[in-house]
């Protein structure tokens, strides 16, 4: 599952700058929680997408809290198409697997 | 988790060599996540402590937001990325500096070498009057 949650999150981040929180409340929104992990661990990816400059990073403050907002680039949008048809075509193989395995008992 | 809780998470972040300025955005991203946590159950009418703990629970244990921040290389500082560039650097800049020392020390002490190399000097000429003087009298007798 390696890319998954950089997929995950720049296709949230496609839409609009979120942070953090944001970020992870919408990750479980949208895959129907199907995802399960430490909300800590978010952090580090949206670090990783920041210094390959996927993503580009801005404190805000908003009602005395410190924010930091990330919003995706270019290059980050690029990486998303990238991922998005690295993840079509492992999916489609999966699925294709799958569906050869429940033909099986069938021929047997 | 409590602000003073993150501070054993963000020494162990900069000994494992991740560069500083990402510990710190770690650090104040995980305390405001927290915050938000804990506001959140608070209003959905949780009691203080056990907002606290759902909080923690919710942001995962210390040595898996480690575990995630080590295995991304990018995040590391250069010196631990490339330890053996670091060294050789380090080595060279070592060899650069030695040399230029004794002079940089030299420029800084002018006084104190200028009277000492005077004493040295006075003390020179008082011992080779002294030996010539008794060199004089050897000859003499």
């Amino acid at each position: 599952m390696s890319g998954v949650p950089e997929l995950l999150v720049l296709r949230l981040l496609s839409g609009r700058e979120m942070y953090g929180y944001e970020i992870v409340k919408a990750v479980r929104l949208v895959t129907g929680e199907a995802i399960g992990f430490g909300e800590g661990v978010i952090y580090p990816v949206l670090h990783g997408l920041e210094e390959n400059g996927a993503v580009k990073a801005k404190r805000k403050s908003v009602n005395g809290r410190e924010r930091v907002y990330y919003a995706v680039t270019a290059k980050g949008k690029r990486r998303l198409e990238h991922l998005s048809g690295e993840w079509q075509r492992v999916s489609t193989g999966v699925n294709s697997a799958l569906g050869d395995l429940t033909k099986e008992p069938q021929n047997a | 988790m409590p602000s003073t809780q993150f501070e054993s998470l963000r020494l162990e972040l900069l000994r494992g060599g991740v560069a500083p300025v990402y510990v710190e955005r770690t650090i104040l991203e995980l305390e405001e996540h927290y915050a938000d946590l804990t506001s959140d159950a608070l209003a959905a009418g949780h009691g203080a402590e056990d907002a606290a703990e759902n909080a923690r629970a919710a942001l995962g244990s210390e040595h898996a937001i480690i575990a995630a921040v080590l295995s991304r290389p990018e995040l590391l500082e250069w010196s631990t990325r490339w330890p053996t560039v670091a060294l050789c650097l380090r080595s060279a800049a070592t060899i650069g500096v030695l040399p230029g020392l004794p002079l940089v020390f030299c420029i800084e002490h002018r006084p104190e070498l200028a009277r000492w190399g005077a004493a040295v000097g006075v003390a020179a000429a008082v011992v080779g009057a002294i030996l010539a003087g008794l060199n004089f009298m050897i000859a003499l007798a």
